[in-house]
């Protein structure tokens, strides 16, 4: 077969992104391109991160000449301190966008705006939490399940309860490591001051510090952020979209979402639906408004509505460079500041959202549960008027897309597994028939690809090299966030690319009807690659380390990735890191990250910038893991 | 102990296979040289799935060494799946060999070995095409060994043809079942294969002739042959304990497929979801089967005597005369069946009336008069849909275990044997039969429908006399139902479950070329279900009305065949002619010398005038693809006004099988005194009585030129 037919290769996006920033020449713009170029040779003390600034007696740099900072710390000090500081950030930074989601439920009502769409899943984590639900109004659950989740940042006695969803040998050994965590808040809090002037200089009580605030991330706030964003807005079910900057419309307005949190996204979906909109725009003589995504926004309305997805993380510069995005309405998090100043130089609105991510240039209108229905609907009007704008001199929209299939949360998961049972051998609502498979040797493993993109290495690139490397070697992969995002560009999230596959992976598609990459949301639903792994473990009878399942994160630059592939090691699963985490000052650190942690909680990370070698290395363990369990 | 890891045991099976395979050919080797000829009988697919897979047609035994060479090739043993499925296809290419051998100086060796019956002609796959199509067979499961007892293996060989489920019996099963007195042969579709496990060869080579035959996948096509059965061949391996290695390795190929497993085996046996499934029970493994593989099983719920059968699977079923309780004979005594439409307040559902004797009133071996009467009334229905719902009657009837039905009209013929009527079976059940099948095939149209069975010889007769009366009118009708005088045609895509790019154009005076869908059943198709198989064609100007070229004939076959084919004449096999899907009648092709036709009917197994079988002509097309010079279509076609009436019409034919000939005569006739003013003209076509093969066209020239044929006096075809 001819791939090329299919298969949109790096070298075609990368053509694109090439044209659209020759344009952005031609407007005196300039892109993430420019800036890397301009911070090249980063400073190699951050780099290894061995430059301390936590205290004003610094800055502090480590080198053989001076091997300790003023206070005495070491290089293995201050590296395990700035890493632990990472992972405190992005656990906070997944944790309070759950947070915000929480008080979202805590505001339903009957009457709307924001309503209870899963209910069954509001009843089933009432029960979990022992809340009563007999002849309740579903609103006045919802009230005291906000309640107790917010609880689980502040509580002050006790320990957290998700953590309790692991399978039980790895909450027993939580337990033995004291790594479980007690609240969000407070392991972000503790983590902020073990990393304090004066206090913890042991890499290997901060890399602890580390696990136990990663777990309150993917056990805590990530999975509360997946689980309500389910109740309030629906569990995703399986739907097609498409992919790339071809989603652009030139006849329709173009408004993109990007960021995080679908609270807003959900909103402005909503109000382009409505009559009185589509009235509106009809009046002006445009044919129809056309809600696209970026970055994990677009993972979140996709995988709920089918909005298609205009591209990932460094794609977000070319959404108007196209010149044809008439809005662009941001979130949180992953928002390039550069965005308001690129949006002058054409037409684009540019809309924040959030008191988190407050940009100077951007017309701001903070959203609150309130009023985030009518913001909406007036900043949807907004954009229509603002189709007028559209200079086409200045337009030029890529005309690739793909077809993706997205939506597979491990619900989904379930109920595609259930269709290749056998009711007369097999009970259904497990993953017995994706174990079968695995133990028979049909698929090898699975691997979990998320992350970012990162411009120190050619972007996209290594997740494209990893993922169809993995496909002919009869590995399914789950994919959440940029990662996912990439195979959506290329065309590897559809039915058809199992013609990339090994014969095994590609039987397993075609007997379940499905991908051999499943889309499993945002990166704040990797914790739903957690429950899955557990689940598969437990189905399995053996602990999440044995399983032939790992993580990997290509292509990641941020501090949530540093907290993700912190609480996956937790979890007994190896993370395979395209980029390499900023300690390799310390050579214990190094040692603690790769090996350390294995005598913890029986993971570690393997680095390799080398995307054929990393991808070698995963499969090289997975063979190792299915050795070990005799299969 | 750890458990041997499922890839090895295919890897070792595989390696045992072409060890056995390597013993065949050196024991053969001894006695033959490498030019001696290898084949099956009766196939155009030479080795089947050895062709289906590399292409390689191999005739001789040297070219089996090759062959084995190349399956050995095939036997790679990376841990992946795909090495799995090549050496699981190795295996069963290897196993092919094996048999192959044993045809080498035997032209029949399981004539030695009964109840085995070995390979399956290219005829008999091809017969299988039309019920595989209307899920008249729902798929096909291969037994592989012993069931725990011979009881089990007769309750689950019963079962499956209950469910009119093809059954292949490799091994001890076969034995079992002939102890326990099962009847066996293709006709009731329990096939004995072989009594070693290499004889399953012959099963695959079904599957991968199928690909061939209806799907028109091309030889060597091995990613091709692949998807096509493991989209489109239900067919399913039940395999009794124990499971050896070499039959896991057999179980790989099957899987590659597209064919579950089911074992009652569980040592060192890994479950594979949908492929290789453990069920410790065999009583299930029926079920158990059909869910894995998602055979389609048409139920129809007929109120029969316990221990009566009810399936397609008994259609092939022959009434010995020493086995008959009773025979109604219509060319004997006054015999007769007929379906009418009547008015909603005349029809009461269900009710089922008896005039005369019932059949405990004869003696064993008696003969009777009967006629059965089928009264529907709906909304929908239409005089026309008479005479296609009667058409049924035969299959319907003869679904009966125990039953036998021939002919139609007042000339059936029906045989009841002592076993059925022992366990109770009376005319009433022919009642519940027939109200059973016309409410659930046609419930579309018929809302109502009664069944009156006669008996009382007077009674009998003085209906016959009224029903010869609606036959000659339908007979008007179906005389003036010319293709000039319609405005519609229709499409029939039924068969594109099997041969996804063939389309027939069903006209009034062309049948579908599987004879089963004239003009009338594509309407009440049509009728039946509007977005179905057969769809409306309005037929518009003509293009070209004598080669028969119609521009929304165009359309439709471009559109329904999703753009495979651009151009369909009606009327001529030289240019554009109709696609076949591979389950055609019969098959025309031309005869250079004689500038006419050679037309076979696929029962005919020798070879014809043009050196070829009817098998090896076959392949010449199916599966959608257009061959000037050669053309499928149905028996009754042969005496239209339209066979090919382009290139000069039923005049061309020179040749054909003496028994095809007789069953067309009378019409043929009919059309050849209207079309050229001949009498007689069947008697100038010759037929292998006269020509036997292609050594003998002096002797068929000889034979046109002394009864004065008329294609002597046409241009040549080419």
């Amino acid at each position: 077969m001819d791939e090329n037919k299919r298969i949109t290769t790096v070298e075609e996006m990368e053509e694109d992104s090439r044209k659209l920033h020759d344009r952005a020449c031609e407007v005196c713009g300039e892109t993430w391109v420019e800036r890397a170029e301009s911070q090249k040779n980063h400073c190699k003390f951050g780099e290894g991160g061995i430059c301390c600034r936590n205290c004003s007696m610094g800055p502090c740099r480590i080198s053989p000449k001076a091997p300790r900072g003023i206070c005495g710390a070491d290089a293995h000090a201050i590296a395990a301190r700035n890493y632990l500081r990472a992972i405190s950030a992005g656990t906070a930074s997944h944790s309070d966008h759950a947070r915000e989601i929480l008080h979202v439920l805590h505001h339903t009502k009957a009457e709307g705006p924001y309503i209870v769409r899963d209910e069954q899943k509001l009843i089933n984590l009432a029960h979990e939490w022992q809340i009563a639900t007999e002849g309740r109004d579903i609103y006045d659950i919802a009230r005291e399940v906000a309640e107790v989740g917010l609880m689980e940042f502040g509580r002050p006695f006790g320990e957290m309860r998700f953590p309790g969803r692991a399978p039980q040998e790895r909450q027993e050994l939580w337990r033995k490591e004291q790594i479980w965590p007690r609240a969000i808040d407070r392991e972000i809090a503790t983590a902020m001051h073990m990393t304090h002037m004066g206090n913890s200089a042991d890499p290997e009580a901060l890399i602890r510090q580390g696990l136990r605030t990663s777990i309150s991330n993917g056990w805590g706030g990530s999975m509360l952020g997946t689980e309500i964003t389910d109740i309030l807005f629906g569990t995703p079910t399986v739907r097609e979209t498409e992919g790339n900057l071809g989603v652009l419309e030139h006849d329709q307005v173009n408004i993109v979402v990007h960021g995080h949190d679908p609270v807003f996204s959900e909103a402005i979906v909503a109000a382009t639906e409505l009559k009185e909109t589509l009235d509106y725009c009809k009046a002006k003589g445009i044919k129809g408004i056309n809600v696209v995504g970026l970055c994990c926004t677009a993972n979140e309305v996709a995988m709920r509505h089918g909005v298609r997805m205009a591209g990932n993380f460094l794609q977000q510069e070319n959404a108007i460079l196209t010149g044809a995005c008439d809005m662009m309405c941001v979130d949180i998090q992953c928002i390039f500041p550069s965005l308001p100043q690129l949006a002058q130089c054409f037409h684009t609105k540019f809309v924040t959202s959030s008191p988190i991510a407050r940009i100077p240039g951007a017309d701001h209108y903070e959203v609150t549960p309130e009023n985030a229905f009518d913001t909406a609907k007036d900043l949807v009007k907004l954009a229509i008027d603002n189709y007028s704008n559209r200079d086409e001199s200045k337009v030029w929209i890529p005309e690739r897309k793909q077809k993706a299939i997205v939506g597979y949360p491990t619900e989904q998961i379930i109920k595609h597994l259930d269709n290749i049972t056998n009711s007369h051998v097999d009970t259904v609502g497990s993953y017995r028939p994706a174990i079968d498979a695995i133990k028979a040797g049909v698929l090898r493993g699975a691997v979990a690809i998320v992350g970012c993109n990162n411009p120190r290495i050619r972007p996209d690139f290594s997740h494209y090299e990893i993922i169809t490397e993995l496909f002919r070697n009869d590995i399914l992969v789950v994919a959440t966030g940029c990662a996912a995002q990439l195979a959506t560009k290329a065309g590897l999230m559809n039915k058809e690319a199992k013609e990339f596959c090994g014969a095994g992976l590609k039987r397993v598609c075609e007997l379940m009807d499905i991908p051999p990459i499943l889309h499993m949301g945002a990166c704040v639903d990797i914790s739903r690659m957690m429950r899955l792994a557990a689940g598969i473990a437990e189905d399995w009878g053996v602990d999440m380390t044995q399983i032939p399942v790992v993580g990997c994160a290509p292509e990641w630059m941020s501090e949530k990735a540093v907290s993700i592939a912190n609480y996956v090691v937790s979890s007994g699963l190896d993370v395979y890191l395209g980029i390499e985490p900023q300690v390799n000052g310390s050579d214990q650190m190094m040692n603690l990250i790769t090996e350390g942690t294995r005598d913890i909680v029986g993971a570690g990370f393997i680095i390799n910038t080398d995307p054929k070698v990393l991808v070698k290395n995963i499969i090289d363990g997975i063979e190792a893991k299915r050795a070990a369990l005799g299969i | 102990m750890a458990m041997k890891k499922l890839f090895d045991r295919v890897f070792d099976g595989s390696d045992e296979m072409f060890a056995r395979a390597e013993k065949s050919i050196a024991e053969v080797s001894a006695n033959y040289d490498d030019s001696t000829p290898v084949a099956f009988p009766n196939t155009a697919y030479f080795l089947g799935i050895l062709y289906a897979m590399t292409g390689r047609k191999n005739q001789t035994l040297g070219e089996l060494k090759e062959s084995l060479a190349w399956a050995r090739s095939q036997m790679t043993k990376e841990e992946r799946l795909d090495d799995v499925f090549k050496s699981g296809i190795g295996t069963a290419c290897a196993a092919e060999v094996i048999e192959a051998c044993k045809y080498i100086g035997n032209a029949a060796p399981y004539a030695e070995s009964p109840p085995y019956l070995g390979h399956v002609t290219d005829a008999e796959v091809r017969e299988l095409g039309v019920p595989l199509v209307t899920g008249d067979i729902p798929g096909f499961v291969v037994l592989i060994g012993a069931a725990p007892t011979d009881e089990l293996a007769v309750e689950i060989i019963k079962s499956y043809q209950n469910k009119s489920i093809f059954v292949f019996l490799v091994g001890e099963c076969a034995k079992q079942a002939e102890h326990m007195g099962v009847g066996m042969g293709f006709p009731v579709r329990v096939f004995p294969v072989g009594s070693e496990l290499p004889s399953v060869a012959h099963v695959v080579s079904v599957a991968v002739r199928a690909a061939m035959i209806f799907g028109g996948i091309q030889p060597g096509d091995y990613e091709g042959i692949k998807k096509y059965t493991f989209d489109r061949v239900n067919a399913a391996v039940n395999a009794f304990e124990p499971v050896p290695d070499i039959t896991v390795a057999c179980g790989g190929g099957a899987i590659a497929y597209g064919f579950p497993v089911i074992t009652n085996d569980e040592k060192d046996m890994w479950p594979v979801p949908r492929s290789l499934i453990i069920q410790p029970d065999v009583q299930q493994f029926v079920e158990t089967a059909i869910e894995a593989r998602g055979m389609k099983v048409k139920i129809t719920n007929v109120d029969l005597p316990d221990g009566v059968g009810y399936a397609t699977a008994f259609e092939g079923e022959v009434i010995r005369r020493k086995d008959m309780q009773i025979e109604a004979d219509g060319s004997r005594h006054d015999c007769l069946e007929l379906c009418r439409a009547a008015e909603t307040n005349d029809v009461e559902d269900h009710k089922i009336t008896i005039v005369g004797n019932d059949l405990e009133t004869y003696e064993f071996g008696a003969q009777m008069n009967l006629a059965l009467v089928a009264e529907v009334a709906g909304k929908k229905m239409q005089s026309d849909f008479e005479p296609v719902f009667e058409r049924q009657f035969h299959a319907w009837i003869n679904e009966i275990e125990g039953v036998m039905h021939t002919g139609q009209r007042d000339l059936i013929r029906i045989r009841v044997s002592k076993d059925t009527f022992d366990k109770g079976f009376r005319l009433r059940h022919f009642g519940e039969v027939l109200y059973a099948k016309i409410m659930s095939e046609y419930d579309a149209v018929v809302d109502k429908c009664q069944v009156t069975i006669y008996t009382d010889p007077e009674k009998v007769h003085e209906l016959r006399v009224e029903a010869n009366a609606i036959y000659d009118k339908r007979d008007e009708r179906l005389k003036s139902l010319t293709d000039e005088g319609v405005a519609d045609f229709y499409t029939c895509i039924m068969c594109q479950s099997f041969s996804p790019s063939h389309v027939c154009v069903v006209t009034p005076e062309r049948l579908g070329l599987c004879g089963a869908v004239s003009w009338l059943d594509a309407k009440a198709t049509y009728q039946l279900d509007n977005s179905g198989p057969c769809q409306v064609i309005t037929k518009g100007e003509a293009a070209d009305e004598k080669i028969g070229i119609w521009q929304n004939v165009d359309d439709a076959v471009n559109k329904y065949s999703m753009g495979a084919l651009e151009h369909v004449t009606l009327y001529s096999i030289m240019q554009d002619p109709m696609t076949s899907c591979g389950c055609f009648e019969c098959i025309c092709g031309i005869e250079p010398m004689t500038g006419g036709v050679v037309i076979v009917n696929r029962e005919f197994v020798p070879t014809t005038p043009l050196g070829m079988t009817f098998s090896e002509m076959a392949s010449m097309t199916g599966g959608g693809v257009q061959t000037p010079g050669y053309m499928g279509h149905g028996k009754h076609y042969i005496a239209s006004k339209k066979f090919m009436s382009a290139d000069g019409g039923p005049a061309r034919i020179v040749w054909m099988p003496k028994p095809l000939k007789d069953l067309v005569r009378d019409k043929l006739n009919a059309t050849a005194k209207e079309l050229y003013g001949i009498d007689d003209y069947a008697d100038m076509i010759a037929d292998e009585t006269v020509v036997e093969s292609a050594d003998d066209l002096d002797k068929l020239m000889e034979f046109l030129a002394e009864k004065g044929h008329p294609v002597l006096e046409l241009e040549p075809l080419i």
